[in-house]
């Protein structure tokens, strides 16, 4: 077996140490500040921000995930029609940033805030990943199995219960999962509606009071909070998995009196998550526009997109490395260094910029405040999923294709670069496009760790937004959706697959 | 009669997938449809299920009206269980709710007779995902006997399986099959399979049933020459009625048909209906030879024609060899 060569270790090795910073600054802070730590913890405000944050993410879980659900089996297993036109609208929110979603809101109903506000606008922005992920799974699961419980008396509703449901289990298990780490992780949608959970308690925590401590135990009852959702999907998803292959028929139920309810059912979601928004938006940019101030815009603008392409690349360097340290010299520290990457894959950023704030506060003050110090804050919230997209195109370059390489002469390692890297190299820049445009979209990391000087689309809205200035927010979010959510949309496989599944 | 269908059209738009098919199977019998890809088979399935509405036509069950262009019975209240092709197991079941699914709960006695019937008694808690695909497919086949339905209908059930398995299968889904006392119909493509297997084989064609009988009859009387040669390795030679004759490149032969003098057509002779007799003054030659061990394809050439015929394996002539061609008993003529 080869051994890595230099350069991918020590990328490796510097990542997997940058993956450990947050839990072990936090771990460090509450060590020090035990006592200090014990009672902010045991104010009665922090059950109050710990029921908030279960009854959201309960709450917003469960609304997402009968939406997502009812889409999908809307649109793949029924007469219902225009399954395509469907499919598209159920799939477009992804394409709003959530606090973006929230702002457009919030700038059309001046009342629209708390819980019921939130509740809304999270279970319209995560509902697309359940429609996602379910759609796929009625899509290759084979209809014949429904057919077979007809003939076995069940009627087309007990099918549905009995048979279809449990198919699709799994992929609806890890959906909700996603769904409910998001809506723990958001801050600036539950910001915005002034609804109080953990992540908007650590800002205000951190940024009205400076109380490090404060912020830090309720950070690491977050990250608890964390742990436990995942521990729940682990536990209840099922060991079972649908392993039947595509189907060659698609049977699909009859759905009769119901269809023009279904239909106004779907066309209300798309209007409330799709309608209101670009309606919101549009509006109040047409309002802001006699005001605006384009040299501002296009500051901003400059500035996010710097930021979201040298990050994009960073990012790139450090996902393509450990990527091929796992795949092409699989070694025990690599899979340290793949684990401890990914052990961060849940971890709401606010506790990432946290971290990274103390630490560049007390121990690196050279870095704080930096460029450097934000994108490698950036780099520890997107590694994990731009390891897991560029895992994949790394891998699929047959093993054969190296061997045949070195023996028409060309030199040991130099093989990544003769063959390797340019076989998966649309499959890498499609993944470092998708990171670009993730850092883009960031909000809470870059609300608290930005450089001074430094202006991004994100943060404009923010403080406009804050000010109550909805005309000079609008335009930069409705920047934020054509260039950074659109082309997500795009670029996102997922959800090209199932719009070109669902259509046919 | 069990099963009668009537004058049944199914079109999607302008293609017909089934045009005026008639088809009755009788209680306690397994009917196999014979034929080749796309014939339809597996829609009349499905039409059969109530999976799917006619465009035209009538089915009975039970002489009860099951389906029509304006009537169709929900699949649940028909009585008719399923085994697909892909046997469709419930992926998330073990082996002995699969089997329960369509019972009432508390049916474990019933589970448990049908568990032992296909063979599987150890295999109760097992998930799908673990079996083989005979195994799969006995399951499946237990599934659909479980609520004892008026009748089974087998969808390719043999197709996914390797030879040895498939030829062992067949006997213990027929065995089980007349354990239960079930009626069934069988879709299939494959030949031997249906000759077999069943009590009536009904041949299809463009989506028509173009000839039904026992498999002998089937086998030995095809009603057209398309038939014929599906049915089995068949040489066609042009032929002349003359004398109650035959008259052909390979001497004169009795037709089982009635046929007109003068009558001009083409006889279809099945390779193992070929004696070949050592010879050597004989006026054809042995050009090829393919040995299957229990017999051979042996490639001669007459006078006029070259004919394939089935030979005992090990007594089978050489290549080189000079034989003299008999034809054994009567043959189908089919006038032009």
């Amino acid at each position: 077996m080869r051994k890595p060569p230099a350069l991918i270790a020590l990328l490796g090795v510097f990542a997997s140490l940058a993956a450990l910073v947050p839990l072990g600054y936090l771990l460090f802070r509450l060590g020090a500040g035990a006592d200090a730590a014990l009672t902010e913890l045991l104010r009665p405000r922090t059950l109050e921000l710990l029921l908030n944050t279960t009854l959201l993410v309960v709450s917003v879980t469960a609304t997402a995930l009968v939406i997502g659900f009812l889409q999908a089996w809307l649109t793949t297993r029924t007469n219902l029609g225009f399954g395509a036109v469907f499919a598209v609208l159920s799939t477009l929110p992804l394409a709003i940033p959530s606090y973006v979603l929230a702002f457009s809101f919030t700038a059309s109903f001046p009342w629209f805030s708390g819980f019921w506000a939130s509740w809304l606008v999270m279970s319209l922005a995560t509902s697309p990943y359940v429609f996602l992920a379910v759609s796929a799974a009625l899509v290759r699961t084979d209809s014949s199995s429904e057919e077979v419980a007809r003939t076995l008396g069940l009627s087309k509703w007990q099918v549905l219960v009995r048979v279809t449901w449990p198919q699709v289990r799994p992929a609806a298990a890890a959906a909700s999962l996603l769904v409910a780490l998001y809506t723990l992780s958001e801050f600036g949608a539950v910001a915005i509606l002034r609804f109080d959970t953990f992540t908007r308690a650590i800002y205000n925590a951190y940024r009205l009071s400076f109380d490090r401590t404060a912020a830090a135990a309720l950070a690491v009852v977050l990250v608890l909070l964390t742990l436990l959702v995942i521990w729940f999907e682990r536990r209840y998803r099922g060991d079972y998995q649908v392993t039947r292959p595509a189907s060659q028929k698609r049977v699909r139920i009859l759905l009769g009196k119901t269809k023009p309810l279904a239909a106004l059912g779907l066309l209300l979601v798309a209007f409330a998550g799709v309608g209101v928004p670009l309606y919101s938006l549009a509006n109040w940019s047409i309002i802001g526009s006699s005001t605006a101030d384009v040299s501002e815009i296009f500051e901003a603008l400059v500035g996010s997109v710097t930021l979201a392409a040298v990050a994009g690349v960073v990012i790139t360097v450090f996902a393509v490395a450990i990527a091929l340290w796992v795949v092409r010299y699989p070694t025990g520290l690599g899979r340290m260094v793949d684990y401890s990457v990914w052990a961060n894959h849940a971890l709401p950023a606010i506790v990432v910029a946290l971290a990274l704030v103390f630490l560049g506060a007390n121990l690196t003050p050279w870095l704080y405040q930096t460029t450097a110090l934000l994108v490698l804050a950036y780099l520890i919230l997107f590694l994990p999923n731009a390891l897991g997209t560029m895992a994949t195109p790394i891998a699929q370059v047959p093993k054969s294709l190296e061997d045949v390489a070195n023996s028409l002469g060309v030199k040991g390692n130099r093989s990544i670069f003769k063959v390797v890297l340019p076989i998966a190299a649309p499959g890498i820049l499609a993944g470092a496009a998708l990171v670009s445009l993730t850092v883009l979209k960031e909000l809470p990391a870059t609300l608290l760790l930005r450089p001074t000087g430094t202006e991004t689309l994100a943060l404009r809205l923010w403080m406009a937004t804050e000010e109550l200035a909805f005309s000079q927010a609008a335009p930069y979010a409705l920047l934020l959706v054509i260039l950074g959510g659109l082309p997500a949309l795009a670029l996102n496989t997922q959800a090209r697959k199932a719009l070109s599944e669902v259509g046919n | 009669m069990l099963l009668e269908i009537r004058n049944l059209s199914l079109s999607y738009g302008s293609q017909a997938v089934l045009t005026e098919l008639n088809l009755e199977a009788e209680q306690g019998q397994l009917t196999a449809v014979l034929g080749a890809s796309g014939a339809g088979k597996s829609t009349l399935l499905r039409l059969i299920a109530g999976f799917e509405a006619p465009t035209s036509g009538e089915i009975y069950i039970d002489s009860k009206l099951v389906s029509s262009a304006t009537e169709v019975l929900a699949p649940e209240k028909r009585g008719v269980g399923i085994v697909p092709q892909d046997s469709a197991l419930f992926s998330h079941l073990t082996v002995s709710q699969n089997i329960g699914f369509g019972l009432p709960k508390g049916s474990d006695a019933r589970v448990n007779e049908l568990l032992e019937l296909v063979g599987l008694a150890g295999f109760a808690n097992r998930k799908p995902a673990s079996l083989s695909g005979g195994q799969t497919q006995r399951v499946a086949l237990a599934r659909a006997l479980a609520p004892r339905p008026k009748l089974i209908l087998l969808d390719e059930p043999f197709s996914a399986l390797d030879a040895e398995l498939r030829g062992r299968l067949r006997e213990d889904v027929k065995a089980v099959l007349k354990a239960e006392n079930a009626s069934a119909i069988l879709v299939t493509h494959d030949q031997e399979e249906a000759l077999s297997l069943a009590d009536k084989v009904a041949v299809m064609r463009e989506g028509q049933v173009i000839q039904a009988g026992s498999p002998t009859e089937i086998y030995n009387e095809p009603v057209d020459l398309g038939i014929a040669t599906f049915l089995g390795d068949s040489i066609l030679v042009d032929g002349k009625v003359e004398n109650g004759k035959v008259s052909t490149d390979l001497g004169k032969l009795s037709a089982l048909n009635s046929v007109a003098e003068g009558q001009v057509g083409v006889v279809a002779i099945r390779s193992e209906n070929f004696y070949l007799q050592p010879n050597p003054s004989g006026d054809s030659e042995v050009i090829g030879r393919v040995f299957f061990g229990h017999d051979a394809v042996v490639e001669v050439q007459t006078p006029k024609v070259k004919i394939r015929a089935r030979s005992n394996g090990p007594f089978a002539p050489e290549v080189g060899m000079r034989v003299t061609v008999w034809v054994r008993g009567a043959v189908n003529f089919y006038p032009n």
